[in-house]
């Protein structure tokens, strides 16, 4: 069973750590991605596991079995690790039609001619290219090229699929459906499935698990909703989520047991913990992040009120702006509604999501609902 | 009518379309109409070709010169042979300058070879010197007393008389070129596997295929179009060459459709003369032609190209020093040893005579004594060479100005109005003289301005030929360059400039060509380094006065005077590579960055 682990993986590109450390078990059949921002590693990652890179220290293994060891001087070469690697850039073949460019990998495998037919049919059918077999890539569509890349990674059957950001040339509706697509196939073939991407939305609605990473350190691995509510530091909060969560920075007041009242340059506030990892005591700098929809705005009534400074309606949610004394807070109202610059509001924190950073490691130390007290 | 008037003059008020127009009519009369004047020569008697006429006189219609050279009893040895030398010389040249290029290409590319830096910067030597450089170096080492000469270094050296044709004819000539051109197989395919995404390769290596697989079914096909295209450049260029054969041939009467060609216009029968520079016009075109329209569909081989990582190179183990040893030293032979001896022999009083007592700077600064070489000065002491070189220098300096200027001006007009009919026209018209043979360009200027031409005096015998010929012949280098900058500029910086009112002259003096200086500069410079290495465009058109240093050595070596034509080649050479390396400063591109040539 293809389960993949990552030991130790480190690979340093001059004296840059591109991956540092890393730890990973992927399960069999999961469909995790590998998601942080332009030159975190991710890609490395995806390479090395393919062995198309070579890691400077650590263990990677497939299904059970050792394909990369640098204690043990074990570095099987890509087309023994039984992968599959569809490219960002699809790297169709373009000399070849789109029947040889899926044809190529079986024929290296000694397929009878038969059966080579016989697969590509299947293929054709599977990812809807059944009429374009004898075109060439240039005479494809970007998301015919697109179809065709995986039909070719697919058909030998690999037990692991590689992807490396395979729907970022596509348009965003396309993007949008071949998401689904991506998703119905992991389902339909059975495989486990690595995918890199720098979109946080595709990293979110496709994965079983996601594993964020900034300049080659692993920040959070778990289930997407996960990562969304409880993100393990403010970098995992900051980078998750549109529009961005919201930071306060704050002092703690009067530490108790299951709540804290906080100090923020303009406002005092009191949180009742859901949860806790760490324990705070007065005095501690600390960040609250709050989550742009987990505020709340009412007609005006005297109390806790805001100005509105900025409104963006959508149609499905309008992102506003708005200002409590000088602090900005950005809100997410969903539904059809808008609201009157520079009118005054009530805004509430009903939810019990909001978080509590350390200032100092930045690490999370719990969660909870929050309440202005002034 | 007063309508269509003002539309008229509406239209020329832009300036590019005022451009655009007077470039088309110059351009035509510059490159067209001269085919119509050499396609007329072929049917008249020329002066030198009354007597061999029976009872013509000059400029009577004649079909003499088509029977002479395609079915006469002197059409074997005046074109056939001469054509069939050509074709396996260019062959030949090509499939050398392809595999020593191509296998260079690969090695840096694909494999863990040492030291690639060097290997890459001497690979471009051969190529940025002329070509007839390796020529000359090869006679100084190879060449045997047949010709009733002195033996070369390699006899002198280990007694061995080398053999004629080891010495002279095809075997040298096509070492020669093709080892001229093989920088040229070396960039092209060497670009196209640098800048081959490596996923494509990847991708074959993921799928299982083995490594030859990996070559020969997606590293060929990918790299196939680059491979056609130089093989199509190489072989125009070889066919188009004059010096290497005339040196190498001539001993031994080895001739091509050049060396005939120079022998007939010069000699007496001029008429047969334009018939080969016509064929020659007619197959280069057709070369370039078919060229072009590879160039075009490799349109659909480059795909979108994204992060290729580094692929994995080929482990040469145990051979990759010595490899690389020897493809080091191999460049060094044919880099550096050929300007050791062009030193060397001009040093040399005793051609052939290596002692120590024979060296002397006599024929550097002597003052000619009338036992050696009728009395000719050393070429530091030379009025003619001084002449020659003032000549050369002043030429090139003149065809460079006119060209880049040109070059700017078709640029700006080309890219302007892209698309349009009189902008594809321009475009092509200005690449054109680029399809034409060096020397068959020069005949059909000497055909068209040997007389008078409506306005124009004669121009046979005056600089202003030279300087025409040369301009228009490199007007590509320029054009290419000028349309290049301007593309690449976008049109949003010129616009934001009308807006504000800024007039064109000015618009183009201090907003376009500073921000393109580079390209502009290269646009000058390419010019300028190709006229002063320049033979056999120019060897129709000169005369004594107006000789340059190329002509000059030319001469010199026709009359066996060695010393004073290798003292040249230094000069020449000298003179190429300080301007090869401003430019390298200047541009950050090179020579060998252009489209050649």
């Amino acid at each position: 069973m293809p389960e993949i682990i990552l030991k130790n993986l480190t690979k340093t590109f001059g004296s840059v750590n591109a991956v540092d450390k890393l730890d990973l078990t992927i399960e069999d059949r999961d469909f995790v991605t590998l998601l942080g921002p332009s030159g975190c590693g991710k890609t490395t990652t995806l390479r090395m596991i393919s062995g198309l890179e070579t890691p400077t220290i650590g263990e990677i293994s497939i299904g059970g079995k050792v394909v990369f060891s640098g204690e043990k001087q074990i570095n099987l070469s890509p087309d023994k690790r039984d992968v599959g690697l569809l490219f960002q850039n699809y790297a169709l073949w373009p000399h070849m039609t789109v029947y040889q460019n899926i044809a190529f990998g079986l024929e290296n495998m000694k397929w009878s001619k038969e059966e080579i037919r016989k697969r590509v049919r299947e293929m054709g059918d599977l990812v809807k290219i059944s009429d374009l077999l004898d075109r060439y890539p240039s005479e494809l569509s970007g998301g015919q090229q697109q179809r065709v890349a995986i039909a070719r990674t697919l058909a030998p059957n690999p037990k692991v699929l590689l992807m490396d950001e395979p729907l970022s040339n596509l348009d965003a509706k396309l993007r949008m459906e071949m998401r689904a697509e991506l998703k119905r196939l992991h389902r339909e073939i059975e495989s486990t499935v690595v995918y890199v991407t720098h979109d946080q939305l595709e990293a979110m609605t496709l994965a079983t698990k996601v594993c964020l990473l900034e300049e080659g350190v692993l920040q959070q691995y778990a289930p997407p909703l996960v990562i969304y509510d409880q993100p393990s530091n403010v970098f995992v909060g900051d980078f998750i989520g549109n529009p961005s969560m919201n930071f306060l920075d704050a002092t703690v007041k009067g530490a108790e047991k299951d709540g804290v009242s906080l100090e923020t340059a303009e406002l005092t506030m009191e949180m009742i913990f859901k949860s806790k990892e760490a324990e705070v005591k007065n005095g501690d700098e600390v960040i609250i992040g709050l989550r742009p929809e987990d505020i709340t705005l009412n007609p005006y009534s005297g109390a806790n009120s805001c100005v509105i400074y900025s409104t963006l309606p959508s149609g499905m949610e309008t992102v506003v702006r708005a200002k409590i004394k000088n602090t900005m807070f950005s809100i997410v109202v969903f539904g059809r509604v808008d609201f009157v610059v520079d009118s005054k509001m009530e805004i509430s924190f009903p939810s019990v999501n909001y978080l509590l950073f350390d200032k100092a490691t930045k690490n999370k130390i719990g969660a909870g609902s929050l309440k202005l007290t002034e | 009518m007063k309508k269509l008037l003002n539309k008229l003059l509406g239209y020329l008020s832009k300036p590019e379309h005022a451009i655009l127009i007077l470039l088309l009519i110059i351009l035509i009369y510059l490159t067209i109409v001269p085919l119509f004047y050499i396609g007329v020569d072929t049917f008249t008697v020329h002066s030198a070709e009354v007597r061999r006429i029976r009872g013509s006189s000059v400029g009577d219609f004649t079909t003499y010169h088509w029977e002479y050279v395609f079915k006469s009893a002197a059409s074997d040895n005046l074109f056939y042979k001469p054509l069939i030398n050509t074709l396996l010389v260019s062959i030949a040249t090509c499939a050398f300058a392809l595999i020593v290029g191509g296998f260079f290409a690969w090695m840096v590319t694909r494999t863990n070879l040492r030291f690639k830096k060097p290997i890459s910067t001497m690979m471009l030597f051969p190529y940025i010197m002329p070509s007839w450089t390796l020529a000359m170096a090869w006679l100084n080492f190879f060449k045997n007393k047949s010709i009733g000469g002195v033996p070369g270094i390699f006899t002198a050296l280990t007694g061995i008389e080398t053999s004629d044709w080891f010495a002279y004819g095809f075997i040298p000539i096509v070492l020669v070129l093709g080892m001229h051109y093989a920088p040229f197989a070396f960039i092209l395919i060497g670009g196209i596997l640098r800048n081959m995404d490596a996923n494509l390769e990847e991708a074959a290596v993921i799928l299982k295929a083995t490594r030859f697989r990996i070559i020969w079914k997606i590293t060929v096909p990918i790299v196939m179009p680059a491979i056609l295209s130089t093989f199509l450049l190489v072989f125009s260029s070889a066919m188009s060459a004059f010096a290497v054969p005339s040196f190498l041939g001539g001993p031994v009467r080895f001739q091509v459709l050049t060396t005939q060609l120079y022998r007939t216009i010069n000699g007496v029968n001029p008429g047969a003369g334009y018939i080969i520079a016509s064929f020659m016009i007619v197959v280069g075109v057709a070369i370039l032609t078919i060229n072009q329209l590879i160039i075009g569909k490799r349109k659909g081989f480059t795909t979108v190209t994204g992060k290729s990582g580094n692929i994995s190179l080929v482990n040469l183990r145990k051979l990759r020093t010595p490899i690389s040893s020897i493809m080091l030293v191999l460049l060094v032979a044919v880099a550096v040893i050929p300007l050791l001896t062009f030193a060397a022999q001009s040093f040399f009083v005793e051609p052939g005579n290596y002692s120590l007592s024979n060296p002397s700077t006599i024929f550097w600064t002597g003052e000619g004594s009338p036992d050696i070489a009728n009395g000719e000065p050393g070429i530091l002491k030379n009025k003619y060479v001084y002449q020659g070189l003032f000549n050369s220098f002043s030429l090139s300096i003149v065809v460079a100005l006119i060209a880049g200027t040109v070059g700017i001006l078709v640029g700006y007009s080309v890219a302007k109005t892209r698309g349009r009919f009189g902008s594809n026209m321009v475009d092509r018209l200005a690449f054109f003289p680029y399809l034409i043979p060096s020397m068959a360009f020069g005949a059909i200027y000497l055909s068209m301005f040997s007389v008078q031409r409506g306005f124009i005096p004669p121009l046979y015998g005056t600089f202003a030929i030279l300087a025409l010929v040369g301009s228009v012949k490199y007007l590509p280098f320029a054009s290419r360059a000028g349309i290049n900058a301007i593309l690449q500029l976008g049109k949003e910086i010129e616009e934001a400039a009308i807006i504000l009112g800024i007039r064109w002259w000015k618009r183009m003096v201090k907003i376009i060509i500073p921000i393109q200086k580079p390209t502009v500069i290269s646009g000058y410079l390419l010019p300028f380094i190709s006229s002063m290495r320049e033979l056999a465009l120019y060897i129709l058109l000169v005369t004594p006065s107006t000789s340059i240093l190329t002509t000059m050595l030319f001469k010199y070596n026709e009359k066996g005077w060695n010393q004073y034509a290798n003292a040249i080649v230094l000069l020449i050479i000298g003179i190429v590579l300080v301007f090869n390396f401003v430019i390298n400063k200047v541009t950050g591109a090179s020579l060998d960055k252009g489209i050649g040539g």
